[in-house]
């Protein structure tokens, strides 16, 4: 009874009702597209920063996080290939060393990161051979060809074709030392990346810095690199116990944090969008029930508990909070996920914040069911909490008080 | 009570004197006007020992040529230092390359030496202020506090002398924060010429990750006598004296 006089109410007051849903339809629309935008571009600032270089996991020797010294190289890199090779769970991996050296252009020396890596390997493990920009990206027959930072190449002022000085430490701490000539510029958009380093074919640089069969660390993608914690904690246990699986989480943890605590500021900043949509909402149902001050009076007076106005009136916002909160949830979930597909184009945004690893123009929002889900629970308990209020008030008059209520 | 209070200033004075007064006759000692040396620097580290042979010839504190000539591999790399800067030639690709500040704190030829230390003529009697701990016979213990406007990378440095022979027993170094960081110790004194000299040095490292590094200085020969040519100072010496 009290369910089919609840939907009469609906029906019977239309332009009420419309308000009602649209309220919190568009607050449910409204919070569903804000989470995805924000998580969408923390997903794109760490999507970056993981697949320009840095890779979804490394293998290193325990210790070598902390020192990258050459006191914790893998010594025998065939070995942890072998074992990398047999995992099926790995989609591709290549082994990497990197030292730090001086080259000089004609006038200028700079200290740099030098990295060996295996060319044909990396076109799939990062982002180094899409970043060219000048000459040629790197071949595994190379010798004397390096690949450098653009920011790099104007500090050396050096161009493709030109030649440089390499000196360096071989792994017995000799000096190395070795002439290169300039093979293609990159840049990947990440100023301390793009002034900072080179790269060398490995098989060419091992027999520079004597480092045949030594890596600094491996990096690896897995096929499923959505359960990356879960792929890390599996690859740990086939390794020998020295050394060690990690993945992007750990590797890039400052740049993780950092989104935290931008995450932490995004829903602060919502919060204070909650308080205000809660007040609109209850101010707007207070002032919605008080009109129906008579009609609430006459049913008490027809002999309808407390109890039972209680119910009616709790029927009907659930009523029109469960319709609004599938209506908004199709639409914001829709919206999330066409423009996950089809990312937010805000040209510029990639030349402003390029110190921050944004590299791109397109911001993604990020479609998410579960996120989603409580995005969507959060503004419909909102909606049944902001009633509450309104209904025990109304409910605290008497029949006859209802009626005179003016 | 003043009396007691100016007494102790004054006590505090003499020793802070005495302590600037050793200090200056170590350096003394140590230092002459030319110095002409060869040494083999043993390097040791968790990948092993390595011998490399050293030549060199320095003016005062701050001019130094420094020639390699063993291992192989490194004969005939030269570095020259003047002043706070440094050259290096390597006659494998015949450049001379300038060491850019960015990278001063890197270790020098895989030693626990740094390219700094190579290069700062950090006289302890002008950078650091002299305090004495104890004095016992004829060893002293001594506290140096760089001076404000010096530019040294240390936050304190205990120093232990050998009074009688004016060298250094053992040099503990502090960073900021005041935690040692790294400890020299000199043995084997021998006398050339006027000087006392300890002809054997050894640093080691405290680093938790460096257990087992240390890198151990041996003079072989020591000549503070001869004028050295002012031709070794200059950028061209590099290349002509590599060979």
């Amino acid at each position: 009874m009290l369910f089919s006089l609840a939907l009469k109410n609906i029906l019977r007051s239309k332009g009420r009702s419309i308000i009602t849903l649209l309220l919190s339809t568009l607050t449910t629309i409204l919070f569903i597209i804000y989470v995805a935008f924000m998580d969408g571009s923390h997903h794109q600032f760490i999507k970056s920063s993981v697949e320009i270089y840095t890779g979804y996991a490394h293998i290193d020797l325990k210790g070598y996080r902390d020192d990258s010294g050459y006191e914790n190289l893998i010594e025998d890199a065939d070995r942890i290939d072998k074992i990398l090779k047999n995992d099926s769970s790995i989609k591709e991996y290549a082994p990497r060393f990197e030292t730090y050296v001086l080259l000089s252009g004609d006038e200028k020396a700079v200290g740099s990161l030098l990295a060996g890596i295996v060319p044909s390997a990396e076109k799939a493990l990062s982002k180094l051979q899409d970043s060219l920009i000048k000459g040629e990206y790197l071949s595994d027959r190379d010798t004397n060809a390096i690949y450098l930072g653009s920011d790099l190449a104007k500090r050396l002022k050096v161009d493709v074709g030109s030649e440089i000085a390499m000196v360096g430490s071989s792994i017995d701490y000799s000096i190395a030392a070795d002439l290169f000539t300039v093979k293609g510029i990159f840049k990947t958009g990440l100023f301390e990346f793009d002034s900072q380093s080179a790269f060398v074919n490995k098989s060419y640089l091992d027999t520079v810095m004597m480092s045949d069969n030594i890596a600094s660390y491996f990096t690896l993608n897995f096929h499923d690199n959505d359960r990356i914690d879960k792929m890390t904690a599996t690859l740990q246990s086939s390794l020998p116990s020295e050394y060690e699986a990690v993945n992007w989480k750990t590797l890039l943890s400052a740049l993780v944090q950092a989104m935290l605590v931008d995450s932490i500021f995004g829903y602060i900043s919502i919060s204070i969008f909650f308080v205000v949509i809660f007040f609109v909402i209850m101010i707007f149902s207070y002032v919605n029930i008080y009109t129906r001050a008579r009609e609430i009076g006459l049913l008490r007076a027809l002999g309808l508990t407390s109890k039972n106005i209680f119910g009616m009136l709790f029927t009907e916002i659930l009523l029109l909070a469960t319709v609004s909160l599938v209506v908004g949830t199709i639409i914001g979930a829709s919206i999330a996920y066409y423009y996950e597909l089809h990312p937010i184009v805000i040209s510029g945004i990639a030349e402003t914040y390029k110190e921050y690893g944004v590299v791109s123009d397109e911001v993604p929002m990020h479609f998410d069911l579960f996120t989603i889900a409580w995005n969507a629970l959060t503004i419909f308990m909102l909606n049944i909490a902001a009633i509450i209020y309104p209904i025990s008030k109304i409910n605290r008059l008497t029949a006859m008080e209802a009626m005179r209520y003016v | 009570m003043k009396y007691l209070l100016s007494l102790l200033l004054i006590t505090l004075s003499l020793y802070s004197n005495e302590a600037q007064n050793i200090i200056k006759k170590l350096e003394k000692n140590l230092r002459g006007d030319y110095m002409y040396a060869t040494m083999k620097m043993i390097v040791t580290s968790k990948r092993g020992k390595r011998t490399v042979k050293i030549e060199s010839w320095s003016k005062g504190n701050d001019k130094s040529f420094i020639k390699i000539l063993y291992p192989k591999k490194d004969k005939g790399i030269t570095f020259l230092k003047i002043d706070n800067q440094m050259w290096q030639y390597i006659p494998k690709i015949e450049r001379t390359i300038k060491i850019p500040a960015s990278m001063m704190l890197q270790s020098w030829m895989g030693s626990d030496f740094t390219n700094d230390d190579m290069v700062k003529e950090s006289s302890l009697e002008e950078d650091y202020r002299a305090k004495l701990l104890s004095k016992k016979g004829n060893s002293a213990t001594l506290e140096l506090i760089p001076r404000e406007d010096a530019a040294v990378v240390w936050g304190k440095i205990i120093i232990d002398v050998d009074l009688k022979n004016a060298v250094p027993i053992k040099q503990t170094y502090y960073d900021d924060r005041m935690k040692k960081v790294r400890v020299m110790t000199y043995s084997k004194i021998e006398q050339h010429g006027t000087h006392r000299i300890p002809m054997v040095m050894e640093l080691k490292p405290l680093d938790a990750n460096k257990k087992k590094n240390r890198t151990k200085i041996i003079f072989e020969k020591i000549n503070y006598d001869a004028k050295i040519d002012s031709s070794y100072f200059t950028k061209h010496a590099l290349k002509r004296y590599s060979r």
